[in-house]
């Protein structure tokens, strides 16, 4: 069944159901992303995307199927996790004007790999930097649908992807260089 | 959505990490959390509404018509005892059997 249909099977009969399938095909992203935005904390970004499904299935009656479902699902944990960030300043979203993060240091073992190298250096960008790569690059959004979700112009949103890629590159370097000296 | 641009390494390595994440019970648990306020309210509606469709059969009925009720001849399948009183259960089972299904809808 198409997600089309579950959202009508939820909104005419308020079917459970149909919303519980609904939540087993998105909760990965979802998760993943909100992992992602508060640094690893899992259990934070299990608690936000809970409440983004909660949130979704109180407001589904304004979904108007212009944008892809996975966009607006999104878009509803950007602003849990905004609320969130707004009483951990470490977390915080806007904090794009105030200088560039500390990278986290490299560790002296990269048994981890890439991927570890990856995570860390994700870490270390702004929260809105993260927020439009780990979208548009990791979950296939485009630049518009990452600027509806981020609630952003569309070139702020590439800015940030442009920058996101090129800082994590550059990290990745470095990390690279350690791990070779 | 988009693909990842195939020569760009960064791409590549962020779409590779993107690994599926376990439901381990994680769609029970937003399911359990769901409010569950409007399925009272529909079943007081629906109990309100047999309510009111058994009213309705009362007056609407020609009771004064209906042959008395006569297990003996109904045994004997006289039609003229039978077949009102089988009118009669119709409508009033057809009224129990829409609310029950209405209820179990809502599970």
């Amino acid at each position: 069944m198409i997600d089309a249909d579950l959202i009508a099977r939820v909104l005419s009969r308020h079917d459970q159901h149909a919303f519980a399938e609904l939540v087993r095909r998105y909760q990965s992203p979802v998760r993943a992303f909100l992992a992602r935005m508060t640094r690893g904390d899992t259990h934070l970004a299990d608690d936000l995307a809970q409440e983004t499904f909660l949130k979704a299935w109180r407001k589904l009656h304004t979904y108007r199927g212009g944008a892809q479902f996975s966009t607006w699902l999104f878009g509803i944990a950007v602003n849990e996790f905004r609320s969130v960030a707004r009483q951990r300043k470490e977390l915080a979203l806007e904090d794009m004007d105030a200088g560039e993060v500390e990278a986290p240091e490299p560790v002296g073992n990269l048994a981890g790999g890439l991927r570890l190298d990856l995570t860390e250096a994700l870490d270390g960008l702004h929260s809105l930097e993260r927020a439009a790569v780990v979208l548009c690059c990791q979950n296939g959004l485009t630049h518009e649908e990452a600027a509806q979700v981020l609630e952003c112009p569309l070139g702020t949103v590439k800015t940030h992807v442009v920058r996101g890629k090129e800082k994590l590159r550059r990290r990745l370097a470095e990390y690279q260089g350690h791990e070779t000296t | 959505m988009k693909q990842p641009e195939e020569n760009d390494p960064i791409d590549v390595l962020l779409h590779e990490q993107n690994a599926y994440v376990n439901d381990d019970g994680f769609t029970a648990r937003v399911v359990a959390a769901l409010p569950r306020r409007r399925q009272s309210l529909r079943s007081a509606a629906l109990l309100g509404l047999l309510v009111v469709g058994f009213a309705v059969t009362l007056l609407w009925l020609p009771w004064a018509n209906l042959p008395p009720f006569d297990p003996v001849a109904m045994a004997m399948l006289n039609t003229q005892v039978l077949v009102p009183w089988i009118a009669v259960l119709t409508i009033v089972a057809s009224l129990v059997w829409a609310t029950v299904a209405a209820v179990e809808s809502e599970d």
